[in-house]
Parts: structure tokens; C-alpha cells; sequence
């Protein structure tokens, strides 16, 4: 990558923002998740075309594309949340750790609680604070001290000090923005490995949009962040990584966030991300 | 200028004649059948307490010991001029209106059998304006307070009356063995566990209850010298229910407190049980009411002493007692007429008669009680399991689907069977083939669980699909197994909504008669049931019984006794189940 922000013109620059992506100097990472020659259908429908792409550790990586072009049906891929939806098929190998998780042997409600997942609309759970957060230490029979870790996560999730005096409350009373929070923290509560986030913002206001992109930040230092998104600035300016998925479910271009936003080898990929298509 | 004058003359008429017509055809039909049941129950009730016979002096009385003072705490507690102007209107525009219509009624038309104007009155408006009162009054804080204090009083000893019945039948030795092996330890390792936040002690409660209860049956073969009945009861139910109340103000008011919430009603319970021995009661029951009212109802007077807010309303009760005591001296002194109500004392303590006076329906109301908690167990275990079953378990495509959906309709069509067909299938099934006897409370039990259970599982169906999905995913990807998705995120919230089908559905099993007819109960049994296999009765054929008496004194004091008691205890039944309900929905 030779383009910095400061060095594009005006004309040259595809988005008008500014571009800050310092946390792609560390060290190159491993790779978290890989899915190689992956095909999903649903039905006959082919919603993911013959995907290859390595995800890197600790890092965030966007996925970004028009509408019904995919994204979260490869993010739900990874989890197998896709089980669950009885006309899907999924062919080709998804890795993670390594693994490929639709082995025979591999259980996908174990695989699901090393992957935290945060949906589009927040949905809390109609219980306390408290029990949204315990949650899953409570389904996976942690024993120990869970109020620590409630305390834990919810500082991470950047919400503890708005909440710390109604942990019993109801999480249904917080506002929109707290409680896509709330999801988050309930997500990294038990301390997963990869954090899948589908849309987070898309349904909150601008300055709770900006606290969970703060967060998403802090968040990669201990996480692997896969993030989908329609919000190029957003992508913009989380992101590490930056996959470009276009109509079809084909993966057209991935590659550092930078690179995608400045200069895209694709005419198809430049075209969507100035919005002249998609 | 065009378009100024386009709409010139106004935007014309769109005729609403048909949704008027419909509105109002549909709100005449509701005030018809409302008014009709009124003026039913308003007869049955003047029947059941013979308050034909009663003389304006004795209503005159009453009227002022206990409505008066009760509309005045409510109008106090409502505090609002206004609403005290339109209640003192209503009372008196009606009072003369009233008189005059039902004279004029009388003079022109034709008398109006059993009624006098009084009991008119009190009918059309004292009782309309007292219920008006109570619901602005219970707004306010004093009022709600002594409602709240009302309700546990008679809400515990209900239920303390309710659990009695039950160990009529269910041995209480067994009770004693399984709550010695098997609850005492599974909950104080449960506690412990909790406080000690290990986890595993937490888990190991349950098989340790189940090995206790399990042991508990075997050693009742075995062990042959028990405690007495009075302390199998102290130790069993007295001294946990008031040591959860101890446990519930402990926190917020201190051990002082906590200490007289328990202590006091366990005293004054304990000294009820052994007092009842010697005056001829049951001791268990008395101690078991006492206990139950108790409890609660010192748990709530020590929230409101510590709230500090409308402790007048805690008066509410001793007005009320002070209002009949009063009114029994005035009537007693004063020498008038009083009536000499059916339902009374002896007619729900008593065994059934030949002579209408001494008719009781002691033998049916428990035989009633008993199987409408053995069917409100049955069904709500079997129908959740089912609707769980089907709505969370089977899948929706494939030959398991295609069955299910065949399921589905099978059990849309068993709800609109009639009864007599089901009580024919408990004939056959549970009487004949499985040997559990004709008439027997397991047999109508069992039967009746069945009638209602296709009305169990369709309701609690649609309140397991109103469950938003995004929850269900939610948990999923917490790496929920299916259960415990189930079991934390769609039974809690669907909870309310199965409750509310469970309640409807009893409130069909509690009046039925054919299938118990069809299954061989009795219609009149003279003794309560001391088993589950013991031949019994139920309210309903009970009262179908003595309405074919040829006694006019049956037919209409005693029948109509029999049907105010059926409804208390119906109205009771739902009342708790929607307090419990609304506790879960508040809960969440
Ligand atoms: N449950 C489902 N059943 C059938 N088809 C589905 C299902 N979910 C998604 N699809 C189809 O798969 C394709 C990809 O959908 P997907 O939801 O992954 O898109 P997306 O990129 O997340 O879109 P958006 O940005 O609008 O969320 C779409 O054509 C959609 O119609
Ligand atoms: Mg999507």
C-alpha cells in the first residue's frame, strides 16, 4: 500500500473522509477463519459463489457489497448459524482454527460458543442486565466468579458506566444504543475467539453508532472482528481488512482497507464504493 | 384558483351506515347478554342468601355498618371532590330514582317476584357505585394498601384451606418422609450452592431431591412411628413458608423484623392448631390457615410500615370486621327480621341431606378442589410438554414434518369434540382398561385433563410461535443447546400467554358434568374422599342432582347456594392464576 490519505488528491479520493487505519502496522497476523471453494445455496438459489478468503487474527475485517449479495450468509457460515435454516446447503470448507467446522465431528453448538455473534436489530434478552451479560457463562457452566465477568464485559462493551447502578433492571429498558451494546457484551462475556457482528450500527443514530465503532477498535485487540456493513465510512475507518462481495455472493476483491477504498484493482469495486452502482 | 375552488364545495360524503348499524347491533347484543347474566346472578344470589326474607331494617342496618364505611374508606383514599360529588349523586339520584321506577313498575306492569326496592337499590346501584369506588380508590395509596392487606388475608387462608383439602387424600406421611430426605437437603444444597456460587453443589441438587423422595417411598413401608399431625404440618409447611417470609424482609428491614414477620403468625398458629384440637376443629387446617394468611400478610404489613405511605389503609380489615360485628349487635338488639341464608357456615362444612336445611356440599367442594388441582397439573405439564415439543422439536419440511402438520390438525379437531365423547373414551380407557376405577378422582381426573388439553397445547402453541425469533437465534449463537434456549429465553417469556390458555381452559374442566356422568361419579357422595380411588363427587353434579329434587327449598335455596359457591371458587381459582401470571409478566 503507497497511498496515504494525505497523499490522494481531491480527485482521486473515493470517499470524502478521512482515512486512519494506524492499526494495521502491527505484526502480520495468523489467520483466524478461512473458508476455501465455499458454495451456500438456498434451494436452488445460489447465495455464495465459490468463496476463498483468509481472515486474520485479531484484526478487523469489513465485508461490504450490496444488498442480497451475501455478506451474512457467509458470516452466518462461519458459526453454522446457517443450520438452522432448513432449505440452506453448504458445500466447501470452512476453517477455523484450523478446523474445518462442517467436519461430521465437529458439534456446532461447541463451535458456537468460541464465535460471538451481534445481530443487525439488538435483541436482549427480556431478562436483567446482569442475566443478558451472564448468559452465556450460565449455558456453558462457568464457575467462575461471574459477577467479575459481568463487570469485565460490560467495561469492555464501553457500557458499565451507564448501567452500573440497574445491573438488575430490565436490559429491554436501555435505549437502542445500549442495548446493541448490552449484545455486544453478552457476545464477549464468555470470552470468545472471533466476534461476527452483522450491521451493528445500522439501526442507531450517529453518536451511538460512533461509541460501537470505538469499541470495535479496542475490541481487536483481543478479538478476531468480522464486521458487515453498508457504511463505507465505517468500513472505512474500522476496518483492517476490507472484503468486497458483489451481487451473485462472489467475493470480487480483498485485500487491506486502504488499497480497497483508494486505489481497487476492479472497475466494479470502485464503482460501487463512489455508489455508481449497488 | 383551480385547485382552490376544486374542493370548493366540500369533499362530498363517504356513507358509514353499514359500521354504524354493525357498531351499535354489536354493542346492544353485549349489553343484552351482560344484563342478562346480571339479573340471573342477582337472583341466584337473593336465593342463596334468602335476602328476600330480609326486612328493610336489617338492610337499613348493614347498609350503614358496611357499605357506608367501606364507600367512605374508598372515597377517602381517592381524595378527589369531584369523584365524592358524583358518588354522593349517584347514590341519592338513584336511591329516589329506583324507588320511584320499581313502584310505578310494580303499580302499572305486574310485582316483581322477591325483590323490594330496597334490595333493588342495592343491586342496581349501591353495589355498581361501591365497585366504581373501590377501583378509584384502589389508585390511591391507602386503598391499595388495604386491598392488598384484604387480599392476603383471604388469599392465604384460601389457599391454606385449599392445601388442607388436599392432604385429605394425599398421604402427609409420605409428605413428611420425601420433605425430611428429599426437599430439606436438595434445598440446602441448592442455597449453598448459590452462596457459595459453586456451581456444582447448585446441580447436584435435583438427584439428591430425587433420591430423597424416592427413599421417602420406600421408608413409608418401613418406618411405622410418626410425629404427630400438628407437628408433620409445623415442620413441613408452617415453618418454610415463614422462614421464605422471614427470608423476603430480612434484607431491606433487619433481623428484629424479620424475626416477628416469622415468629408471630407461627406462634399465633401453632396456639390455633392445639386450641382447634380441643374445640372440635381440625387442627392441621386451622394451623395451615393461619400459617398461609399469616405470613403474607405480615410480610406486606411490615413493606407498608417501612414504606410508610397509606398506612391507614392497614385499617381496612378491622373496619370491615368491626362493621359486621356491629351490625349483627344492632340487628340482635334491635330484634328485626334477619334472613336465614342458605349458604352458610354448615352448607360448606356439611355432607349432603334429605332435609334441605341440612344440605351441605362439603364432599363435592372437595372433590372439586382435588381435581381441579390434579387436572391444572396434568394438563399444564402435558400440554407445555407437547406445545414445546411441537413448536421447538419437530421439524418443518419432510415426511417428520408432514406429520407434524398432521398432528397439528388432529389436535385442532379433539378440541371441538364434544365431552360426552371424551368421557366415554375415560370409560373405556381409564376406568376399564387401565383398572383405575368408576368415578374415582384419578379416572375424572385423567379425563378431564384430556378434555382440556387440546385447548392446553393450541393456546400455549400460539404463545410459544409469539416468541420473536430474534430472541431464539439470540441464544443459539450463545452456543445454546436447543433446551436450553427453550428453557431460558422461550418458556419465561411465553409463560403469561400459556397461563392464560391453562386458566380458560380449567375454568371449562370445573363446570363440566357429562364426562363425570359418562365415567360413573356420583352425584351424591356423603363423606369427603380420603384417597384417590375413593368414589367422590363433584360442585357440579352435586348441584345438577338436587336440582332435580322435588323440594322447592332445594331446587332454589340450596341449588342456588351450590352455584355462588361454584363461582366463588372458580373466580378464586382464576383470580390467583392471573396474579401469578401478571407476577411473571412483571417479572421479565
Ligand atoms: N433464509 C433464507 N431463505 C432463502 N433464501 C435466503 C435466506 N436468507 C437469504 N437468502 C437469499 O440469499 C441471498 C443472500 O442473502 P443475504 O442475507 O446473505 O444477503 P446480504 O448480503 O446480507 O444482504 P443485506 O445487505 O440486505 O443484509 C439473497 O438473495 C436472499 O434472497
Ligand atoms: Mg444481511
Amino acid at each position: 500500500m503507497s497511498n496515504t490519505s494525505s497523499d490522494t488528491t481531491g480527485d482521486e479520493s473515493l470517499i470524502t473522509t478521512e482515512v486512519e487505519t494506524g492499526s494495521t502496522q502491527r505484526t502480520p497476523a495468523r489467520t483466524a477463519v478461512a473458508a476455501r471453494d465455499l458454495n451456500v445455496y438456498y434451494g436452488d438459489e445460489q447465495a455464495i459463489d465459490d468463496v476463498t478468503i483468509e481472515i486474520p487474527e485479531k484484526r478487523v475485517t469489513a465485508l461490504i457489497g450490496p444488498s442480497g449479495c451475501g455478506k451474512s450468509t457467509f458470516l452466518r457460515c462461519i458459526n453454522r448459524m446457517n443450520d438452522m435454516i432448513e432449505v440452506c446447503r453448504v458445500e466447501g470448507d470452512v476453517e477455523f482454527g484450523g478446523k474445518n467446522v462442517y467436519d461430521d465431528d465437529v458439534d456446532p453448538v461447541a463451535l458456537r460458543r468460541k464465535i460471538g455473534m451481534v445481530f443487525q436489530k439488538p435483541n436482549p434478552f427480556p431478562k436483567s442486565i446482569r442475566d443478558n451479560v451472564a448468559y452465556g457463562l450460565k449455558i456453558q457452566g462457568y464457575d467462575g466468579d461471574v459477577d467479575e465477568r459481568v463487570e469485565e464485559s460490560l467495561k469492555a462493551a464501553a457500557l458499565y458506566e451507564e448501567v452500573k447502578d440497574q445491573l438488575d433492571s430490565s436490559g429491554l429498558d436501555l435505549s437502542g444504543g445500549q442495548q446493541q451494546r448490552l449484545c455486544i457484551a453478552r457476545a464477549i462475556a464468555p470470552d470468545p475467539e472471533v466476534v461476527l457482528m452483522d450491521e451493528p450500527t445500522s439501526a442507531l443514530d450517529p453518536v451511538a453508532a460512533s461509541k460501537i465503532e470505538d469499541l470495535i477498535d479496542d475490541l481487536a485487540e483481543q478479538y478476531t472482528v468480522i464486521i458487515v456493513t453498508h457504511n463505507m465510512q465505517q468500513a472505512a475507518r474500522i476496518s483492517d481488512r476490507t472484503a468486497v462481495f458483489l451481487t451473485g455472493g462472489r467475493l470480487v476483491e480483498y485485500d487491506d482497507t486502504p488499497k480497497i477504498f483508494e486505489d481497487p484493482e476492479e472497475q466494479r469495486v470502485e464503482d460501487y464504493i463512489t455508489g455508481k452502482f449497488g | 384558483m383551480a385547485t382552490d375552488n376544486a374542493n370548493a364545495g366540500g369533499f362530498g360524503e363517504v356513507s358509514r351506515v353499514r359500521g354504524i348499524v354493525f357498531e351499535y347491533l354489536s354493542f346492544g347484543a353485549s349489553v343484552f347478554g351482560l344484563v342478562a347474566l346480571g339479573v340471573l346472578l342477582v337472583y341466584v344470589s337473593i336465593d342463596a342468601f334468602d335476602l328476600a326474607n330480609a326486612s328493610p331494617e336489617w338492610l337499613l342496618t348493614y347498609f350503614l355498618t358496611l357499605v357506608v364505611p367501606f364507600l367512605a374508606f374508598c372515597l377517602y383514599s381517592a381524595n378527589d371532590s369531584e369523584v365524592t360529588r358524583r358518588a354522593l349523586a349517584a347514590l341519592g339520584g338513584g336511591l329516589v330514582a329506583v324507588a320511584a321506577l320499581f313502584t310505578a313498575i310494580e303499580a302499572v306492569v305486574a310485582p316483581i317476584p322477591r325483590l323490594n326496592w330496597q334490595l333493588a337499590y342495592l343491586f342496581v346501584v349501591a353495589a355498581p357505585v361501591a365497585a366504581y369506588l373501590a377501583y378509584v380508590g384502589s389508585r390511591g395509596r391507602v386503598a391499595a394498601v388495604g386491598f392488598g392487606l384484604l387480599g392476603r388475608l383471604v388469599g392465604g387462608a384460601a389457599i391454606g384451606l385449599a392445601v388442607g383439602t388436599l392432604f385429605l387424600v394425599f398421604d402427609e406421611l409420605v409428605w413428611f418422609l420425601a420433605y425430611t430426605f428429599g426437599v430439606v437437603p436438595a434445598a440446602a444444597l441448592y442455597a449453598y450452592g448459590r452462596w457459595r456460587a459453586a456451581d456444582r453443589a447448585a446441580t447436584a441438587a435435583i438427584p439428591v431431591g430425587l433420591v430423597g423422595l424416592v427413599t421417602a417411598v420406600f421408608l413409608r413401608r418401613v418406618v411405622t412411628v410418626y410425629p404427630s399431625d400438628l407437628v408433620i404440618y409445623l415442620w413441613t409447611i408452617a415453618i418454610p413458608v415463614a422462614a421464605v417470609g422471614a427470608f423476603l424482609v430480612v434484607d431491606r428491614s433487619g433481623r428484629t423484623v424479620g424475626i416477628v414477620v416469622a415468629g408471630l403468625p407461627l406462634t399465633v398458629a401453632t396456639a390455633g392448631g392445639f386450641l382447634a384440637a380441643g374445640a372440635g376443629l381440625s387442627a392441621p387446617t386451622v394451623l395451615l390457615v393461619l400459617v398461609l394468611a399469616g405470613v403474607p400478610t405480615a410480610v406486606y404489613v411490615s413493606r407498608v410500615i417501612e414504606v410508610g405511605d397509606g398506612i391507614v389503609g392497614l385499617g381496612l380489615p378491622i373496619l370491615l370486621a368491626a362493621g359486621v360485628a356491629a351490625g349483627a349487635l344492632i340487628v340482635e338488639a334491635w330484634g328485626v327480621p334477619a334472613p336465614d341464608p342458605w349458604l352458610d357456615l354448615g352448607y360448606v362444612t356439611e355432607a349432603p341431606s334429605r332435609t334441605p336445611e341440612e344440605a351441605g356440599l362439603y364432599p363435592a367442594i372437595v372433590g372439586s378442589v382435588i381435581i381441579i388441582a390434579l387436572v391444572a397439573v396434568l394438563s399444564f405439564v402435558l400440554g407445555v410438554g407437547t406445545s414445546v415439543f411441537l413448536e421447538e422439536y419437530t421439524p418443518e419440511s419432510g415426511v417428520l414434518g408432514s406429520l407434524t402438520r398432521l398432528l397439528q390438525i388432529n389436535i385442532a379437531n379433539l378440541a371441538a369434540i364434544p365431552s360426552v365423547v371424551y368421557g366415554l373414551l375415560g370409560l373405556g380407557l381409564f376406568a376399564n382398561l387401565l383398572g383405575f376405577g368408576f368415578g374415582t378422582a384419578v379416572t375424572v381426573a385423567l379425563t378431564l385433563s384430556l378434555l382440556i388439553l387440546p385447548i392446553t397445547i393450541i393456546s400455549a402453541q400460539e404463545a410459544i410461535r409469539s416468541v420473536p425469533d430474534d430472541l431464539r437465534r439470540g441464544s443459539d449463537a450463545m452456543g445454546a443447546t436447543r433446551w436450553q434456549t427453550t428453557k431460558n429465553v422461550v418458556l419465561p417469556e411465553a409463560m403469561p400467554g400459556i397461563f392464560t390458555g391453562t386458566i380458560l381452559a380449567l375454568g371449562r374442566a370445573i363446570g363440566e358434568t357429562a364426562p363425570l356422568i359418562m365415567v360413573g361419579a356420583a352425584t351424591t357422595v356423603f363423606s369427603a374422599p380420603s384417597s384417590l380411588f375413593s368414589r367422590f363427587s363433584a360442585m357440579p353434579m352435586q348441584i345438577y342432582a338436587w336440582a332435580n329434587f322435588p323440594q322447592a327449598d332445594f331446587r332454589y335455596g340450596v341449588v342456588a347456594a351450590g352455584v355462588i359457591t361454584l363461582l366463588v371458587i372458580l373466580i378464586g381459582m382464576n383470580g390467583t392464576a392471573i396474579l401469578l401470571r401478571n407476577r411473571a409478566e412483571r417479572g421479565n
